[in-house]
């Protein structure tokens, strides 16, 4: 009888002995990081069951993110056009440096709020998130380089095989890996805290002229710019002119649909303040031009939007108040964020200038 | 009260003991098990694709004529294949293979030759596609053969191409007289994926089918397609999808065994 509980005490103690190895390998797992949807908001299209975020997915795709050695040169990281401090839009630029001195042909949009949009680029022409990063990566007028050359460099790197393999349980780099950790990043990055997203929790209120443009905004924006992403991911031509220079169709390119002649994607109002020069080419330099366009400027042409057709109505102290409720859309909390700062800069975000915008010129 | 402690243990640690032991036979079951199905279905046919050009072997870095007396040179020449599909007639039993996707370059040997399992008795046809379908078009990045690394996808338009021909010709009057033709295209009007089928006739069952590909009929079979005339096709839309006519009449069978 005893040998028996000798031999089972044995087995106890092995099969203990093996319980306590493979929760020490689960404790290598990476760690979840819970995505928060703010109230009220719908579900997000980005299917998160196919990549769920950690940690340390999160913080790979914020190095790779900040990291110049995605270009051919080494000098155009991804974060080159979509700086923090304007809420990941390029500040001051209608179309961002690439490679060689090149320019780009579009204006860099900020990037937020990723996990709800189902199309990418000014016409759509990206379908998934995660397919994103290859566009600006191979572009010869933006990144320049092979995602061979990029996996290349990154397998010889000193740091990368091991966060690949704390990311992803191995040390294996290729592209799905690479984009996936970079939608990791990405998706994080929501924008649900600016003055409106206050005022509608019943934080803050609004000043008189703020309160003002939003009825405003209800009344004439808000059908292609609706809360809470204030754009409704539609594709419009909004009577801009052809530049000669560009010849961008916008969304017809990719449906090859003559109706969809120079229409381009409604872009988020949100942190508005911060993405200025505006319009798909960034010929808007002042968001009283955009507005000036809007009321004065639109180009009949067969496929402009009847919303928008013959001018949009809109009188000089309309344009103000409509200012006013837009600057209540930024989102410095976003912009300071030191979660998705440059690795290393968390404690020293720059920030934009608190007042670019020539709030005084009218 | 002590005693009876010490045998709860005890026939607790005898109830460990016999379920490790039931998990180790249980576990040398299922090996058994997987060992005896892959000695029973063990067959396999191998696909082995002859890149032509008319009757010269075709391979990058030479140069060969179309059928229009256009000369070029060969960079480049790759293609998808998927939803390898083996029927038997005679007892309406199918293999089909809809996750599997072959990309075959003529620049690399290995991958003109592809294995399949076999568990028909005999084939009596055999059908593929040349391309990806459109559901994996619009998935995320993929990997393998469906890695945007392979140069086959298109990053700014959402898709693959579904074959590729780089190559010079003093008729191209294009930069560097470097043509191409990228076809692809999943969306409804724009689709270049083509189904290929064929009928086998043979005795026995065989292991091993040759298809003769010949890139001539890339630029005129359906469509003549002119390097002059079409130097450049980088999207989809009518001329991917004249290509594509073509290029489902490029396939014929070859040696079978």
């Amino acid at each position: 009888m005893k040998w028996i509980s000798t031999i089972c005490f044995c087995v106890f103690v092995i099969a203990a002995g093996i319980i306590l190895v493979s929760s020490a390998e689960k404790t290598k797992q990476p760690t979840m990081l819970p995505f928060k949807i703010p109230q009220g908001w719908p579900k997000p299209v980005y299917d998160f069951s196919q990549n769920p975020v950690t940690k340390e997915g999160f913080e790979l795709g914020r190095k790779l993110f900040y990291d110049g050695r995605l270009s051919r040169d080494g000098n155009f990281s991804c974060a080159s056009c979509h700086q923090q401090f304007a809420a990941f839009a390029t500040y001051d630029h209608n179309l961002s440096h690439g490679i060689n001195n090149s320019f780009t042909r579009r204006n860099a949009p900020g990037l937020f709020n990723l996990a709800w949009q189902k199309e990418f680029m000014w016409d759509g022409g990206i379908l998934h998130l995660d397919l994103q990063p290859l566009a600006p990566i191979t572009d010869t007028l933006e990144m320049g380089e092979t995602i061979e050359n990029v996996l290349t460099r990154l397998r010889a790197d000193t740091s990368y095989p091991r966060m690949f393999k704390e990311a992803f349980g191995s040390g294996t780099i290729n592209t799905q890996r690479l984009t996936k950790a970079l939608s990791q990043f990405l998706l994080m990055m929501v924008s649900d805290n600016s003055k409106y997203d206050r005022v509608m929790r019943g934080e803050d209120s609004f000043n008189l002229p703020e309160r003002l443009g939003y009825e405003i905004f209800q009344k004439k924006c808000q059908s292609c710019h609706p809360p809470p992403f204030f754009t409704d991911f539609s594709y419009r031509n909004t009577g801009i002119p052809e530049d000669k220079y560009l010849n961008d169709i916008g969304r017809m390119r990719i449906t090859h649909n003559p109706a969809d002649s120079l229409k381009f994607k409604v872009p988020s109002l949100r942190n508005v303040q911060l993405t200025f020069p505006y319009g798909h080419d960034g010929r808007y330099y002042y968001l009283q031009d955009v507005l000036d366009h809007y009321r004065k400027n639109v180009v009949n042409s067969p496929t402009v939007d009847s919303l928008v057709r013959d001018n949009l109505p809109l009188s000089n102290y309309e344009t103000g108040q409509l200012k006013a409720f837009m600057y209540a859309l930024t989102d410095s909390s976003f912009t300071r964020d030191p979660r998705f700062a440059p690795p290393g800069y968390e404690n020293r975000t720059p920030q934009a200038p608190a007042e670019h915008e020539h709030q005084y010129k009218y | 009260m002590k005693l009876s402690i010490r045998h709860y243990t005890t026939s607790t640690t005898g109830i460990l003991c016999v379920m490790l032991t039931v998990l180790c036979l249980l576990n040398s079951a299922t090996v058994y098990s997987q060992v005896k199905e892959n000695t029973q279905q063990g067959e396999q046919l191998t696909l082995k694709f002859n890149l032509m050009a008319g009757r010269q072997h075709f391979s990058p870095g030479n140069t060969y004529t179309n059928p229009f007396g256009e000369s070029y040179t060969v960079e480049k020449f790759r293609f998808y294949i998927t939803q390898v599909q083996l029927q038997d007639s005679s007892d309406m039993s199918v293999q089909f293979f809809p996750n599997d996707y072959f990309l075959i370059d003529a620049g690399d040997t290995s991958t003109q030759t592809i294995t399949i399992p076999l568990s028909l008795k005999k084939i009596t046809s055999i059908s593929f596609l040349l391309g990806v379908d459109s559901v994996t078009n619009v998935s995320s990045v993929q990997t393998g053969a469906l890695d945007p690394v392979n140069g086959m996808f298109w990053t700014w338009n959402t898709g693959y191409i579904m074959l590729k021909l780089q190559a010079t010709s003093p008729a191209a009057q294009v930069p560097a007289n470097q043509f191409t033709f990228d076809v692809g295209g999943y969306k409804q009007g724009e689709n270049a994926a083509r189904k290929i089928g064929f009928l086998l006739k043979h005795k026995h069952l065989i292991h091993s089918l040759t298809l003769n590909v010949d890139v001539d009929k890339l630029f005129n079979s359906v469509h003549p397609v002119k390097i002059a005339e079409h130097p450049m096709c980088h999207e989809p839309g009518p001329l991917a999808m004249q290509l594509a006519d073509n290029y489902a009449t490029m396939f014929s069978i070859g040696e079978m065994q």
